[in-house]
């Protein structure tokens, strides 16, 4: 008999007429550094094909398969299973639209990452091959770059889960910043003028869920709080 | 799904932000000094003359005027953002932060005319 790991998890069907409810299975440990997106795996795969969740690339890049495990916002691909409190409580991210079970509405999400215009903005003619930067100018993206906007920090800041509709969120002002450090576009203006808002920008009050939340360890705040003095040394 | 149309930049929000740490600054360097003549009263070191002596000098005067100043901004600011951040109906969010103006304003003004108008 090998060990059981006991999972409560949420399920919820919209279209039928049910509550939504915490539904209780045992996995056995299959192996040793498991993670709780194999768990997942095995609930659909081998007890209950109904249950439904995203995800893709299982390790950490695609940002499918956020969730709430145990209250704390994490990808399920690269959370061991090893080390969470059980029973597992896994919950889709907080306050977004269920779609069914595990799955959220994310439209939303991505349409305010659409507006930071998450692109590169230059006004220099195309040059023949790429567009050099130094290594120092590379090194500002550190931090930026690695986002995967799987969501588990915007869903985390309370911030965003009163104000959600107008205030941009960690994900998109990570992202802001990204492309307002890069020497390569030329559209700085346009984007702090883009964010200089009561609710766009200044929602965040420094509660630093998002940080806390991050499976790829970066820091929306330090980002929002360097947006803010560019703005700052803008006006002064 | 859920559709929201986008509103776009207001270009505001800077100034709150600015003077809320603006005013802070000024509270953190101010505020000290009203405790230490409290506890400098309560030790003994002053007595009531001496308070109004102290109080009733045109440099205290001043640095008491720019004290209220940055209190009322600042408690303005940080209700003023709390409001915005919990009160999302707008017939009720405006009326508020209005009234919450109002009353802070009133407090300052007399405050202030205690301040300079005493002999």
């Amino acid at each position: 008999m090998s060990v059981m790991i006991k999972l409560s998890v949420f399920r919820h069907d919209p279209v039928g007429s049910s509550k939504p409810f915490m539904q209780a299975f045992e996995v056995p440990l299959l192996k040793p550094g498991m993670k709780l997106l194999d768990a997942l795996n095995y609930i659909k795969w081998e007890l209950d094909g109904t249950l439904t969740y995203r995800r893709s690339c299982g390790e950490g890049v695609c940002g499918s398969d956020g969730l709430n495990i145990n209250g704390v916002n994490g990808l399920a691909c690269i959370t061991p299973i090893e080390g969470l409190k059980q029973p597992i409580h896994v919950r889709p991210l907080p306050s977004m639209q269920v779609i069914r079970d595990l799955v959220v509405d994310m439209d939303h999400f991505f349409d305010q990452y659409r507006q930071i215009k998450p692109w590169l903005q230059a006004e220099s003619p195309l040059p023949e091959h790429e567009r050099l930067q130094s290594p120092e100018d590379r090194a500002r993206l550190d931090g930026s770059y690695e986002c995967i906007l799987c969501g588990c920090c915007t869903t985390a800041c309370p911030s965003w889960w009163w104000n959600g509709d107008r205030f941009l969120g960690p994900a998109a002002l990570l992202q802001a910043n990204r492309w307002i450090v890069d020497s390569r576009d030329d559209a700085t203006g346009e984007r702090l003028d883009q964010v200089e808002d009561a609710f766009r920008l200044y929602r965040c009050h420094q509660i630093m869920n998002c940080m806390e939340a991050c499976p790829k360890e970066l820091n929306p705040t330090a980002a929002i709080g360097h947006i803010k003095r560019q703005l700052l040394s803008r006006k002064s | 799904m859920k559709t929201i149309k986008e509103p776009g930049s207001a270009h505001s929000g800077f100034s709150d932000w600015y003077w809320q740490r603006l005013s802070a600054v000024v509270l953190a360097l101010l505020l000290p000094l009203s405790f230490i003549l409290l506890v400098a009263v309560y030790n003994g070191s002053i007595d009531q003359q001496g308070l109004l002596n102290i109080l009733d000098h045109v440099f205290s005067r001043v640095v008491h005027t720019v004290l209220i100043f940055a209190l009322i901004i600042h408690a303005y600011i940080g209700l003023k953002v709390i409001l915005e951040d919990y009160v999302h109906v707008l017939a009720w969010r405006i009326p508020l932060i209005s009234l919450m103006l109002v009353l802070m304003s009133g407090f300052a003004i007399w405050w202030l005319a205690m301040i300079w108008a005493w002999v």
